[in-house]
């Protein structure tokens, strides 16, 4: 056998490039057999906070819930339409709309005056979630919406009561990296029940949803604000600014054909 | 290299506890130690993977020792370790989700991290595998215990929780408890790891390093 001077100039070549080889077969061979198992965990994920606005508790497991109750589609966001002939339809209950947002020929640039969620694009289309009920009638749409807060991209789902159009149902954030105990408060189910109710529009059909400082209880601002989170200001003002951008802006399309029965039919 | 003088298993994974703990002592991975203890969930499972990169890589390091060429060494134990850290993320990806995005980058920045490199560097190297991956495992626990230790403080006194349980029940969930809002900030972890250090090293005097200057001189 060749001995090898491990110190030569060769010898370190040789032993780099075998280390190199090894752990490399290393780790793509954890890669690949833990993808299954990665992909489930996300899926099972997605499930869960899909649930937790749709209305539905979850009885056995979340995959059966989710089947019973969750119906996917893609919505083409400026035209207000869906859409569920752009992609295959397995594509569409996890279309990952967050990176899809960053390719230029899946997303729509937006104008700088309008990105209040600090984003700059949207993809084209965004997955949204019929829930229904045993009776196969939607009872909640669930819109994803997501935007910059004070240090990170919060991620949420917001349910709309489908007969108005206009009424919040619900509202969950499921990723974000907010101060714990202060911006973190945002996951706090006390402060998400502060949005069942509240209307998006007001009658003349502008927006009017807001997050605020002192938010009005009693007079004619009671349907559309509810207060900011205490200590964490710039974090509810990213929370306002994202749900003005989508709920405001984004999704106004949307909402119009769904109040006018175009959507559900 | 000569193996002249191996360290007893038990030495090699009791010193670095207490007597030579990498954070209190060594004062090595304190960024981390920082960032991942506002919550005990976290640090568990940070100290858990640390754990588990300090005790393979030490003892993949020490196997390997002979033939690792001593002007590239930095780099092939850097291979190593980074190999082990994609695995311990991917890993946790697949097996504990919610976790893995609460820890985000902090995962992946074990590589970083100076305690790991530090032991393969400074006894890994030296020593047969044994020994090696005790004292990675001994290195690896001390920083979990330190981990664990501000976790718990900050998380009682700064959520009202310890392991996502209610301990104190806060004002924001109904309860009497108004938490306080510097202990979930990083910058508190340090006034813990400088309380920890203190106490530490007034039970056990011997750990104290000399004065740096004479108490008896005249000018003084």
């Amino acid at each position: 056998m060749l001995k090898l001077n491990k110190d030569s100039v060769l010898g370190t070549f040789v032993i780099i490039i075998s280390f190199c080889l090894v752990c490399s077969v290393l780790v793509s061979s954890a890669v690949v057999a833990l993808d299954p198992f990665k992909v489930a965990a996300i899926a099972n994920d997605r499930q869960v906070n899909i649930l937790k606005v749709s209305g539905f508790d979850v009885e056995g497991s979340v995959a059966d819930t989710y089947a019973k109750h969750i119906e996917a589609h893609l919505l083409d966001v400026d035209a207000g339409v869906l859409a569920d002939d752009a992609v295959n339809a397995s594509e569409i209950d996890g279309y990952n709309f967050a990176s899809l947002a960053k390719k230029p020929e899946t997303s729509v640039a937006i104008a700088a005056d309008h990105d209040r969620a600090g984003i700059r694009s949207h993809s084209k289309y965004m997955p949204i979630y019929f829930s229904k009920d045993e009776n196969g009638n939607v009872v909640r749409v669930i819109l994803p919406f997501y935007g910059q807060a004070l240090w990170s991209t919060v991620y949420g789902y917001v349910a709309i009561d489908p007969v108005d159009g206009n009424t919040i149902k619900a509202v969950t954030f499921y990723s974000h990296g907010e101060t714990p105990g202060l911006g973190g408060e945002i996951e706090n189910p006390r402060w998400q029940a502060f949005w069942v109710d509240k209307k998006i529009n007001d009658a003349t059909g502008a927006y009017k949803f807001r997050i605020t400082k002192n938010a009005d209880h009693q007079g004619e601002g009671k349907d559309f604000e509810i207060d900011a989170l205490s200590g964490a200001t710039l974090t509810s003002n990213g929370v306002n600014n994202t749900a003005a951008y989508w709920l405001g802006d984004a999704y106004q399309p949307f909402l119009k054909n769904l109040i006018k029965g175009e959507i559900i039919k | 290299m000569s193996d002249a003088k191996i360290p007893g298993l038990k030495e090699s994974f009791l010193e670095p506890l207490i007597a030579n703990n990498p954070v209190m002592i060594q004062v090595l991975g304190i960024c981390s130690s920082l960032a991942v203890t506002s919550s005990m969930k976290t640090a568990f499972v940070m100290g858990l993977s640390v754990t588990a990169v300090t005790a393979i890589s030490n003892l993949a390091v020490s196997c390997v020792r002979n033939f690792i060429p001593g002007s590239v060494r930095i780099i092939a134990q850097m291979t190593i370790i980074a190999s082990l850290v994609i695995i311990v993320d991917q890993i946790l990806r697949a097996f504990a989700y919610d976790l893995s995005k609460q820890l985000s980058v902090y995962v992946g920045l074990i590589i970083t991290n100076c305690i790991v490199m530090g032991r393969t560097e400074g006894f890994a190297l030296k020593y047969p595998p044994l020994p090696s991956l005790m004292d990675g495992l001994g290195n690896g626990i001390g920083y979990s215990l330190v981990l664990c230790i501000v976790a718990t403080i900050r998380e009682i006194f700064g959520s009202g929780t310890w392991f996502g349980m209610t301990i104190l029940p806060t004002v924001n969930n109904g309860g009497w408890y108004v938490p306080c809002g510097l202990l979930v900030m990083p910058p508190c972890a340090f006034f813990l790891v400088g309380g920890l250090i203190w106490l530490v090293k007034c039970f056990r005097k011997d750990l104290q390093e000399p004065l740096e200057y004479d108490t008896h001189r005249e000018d003084y």
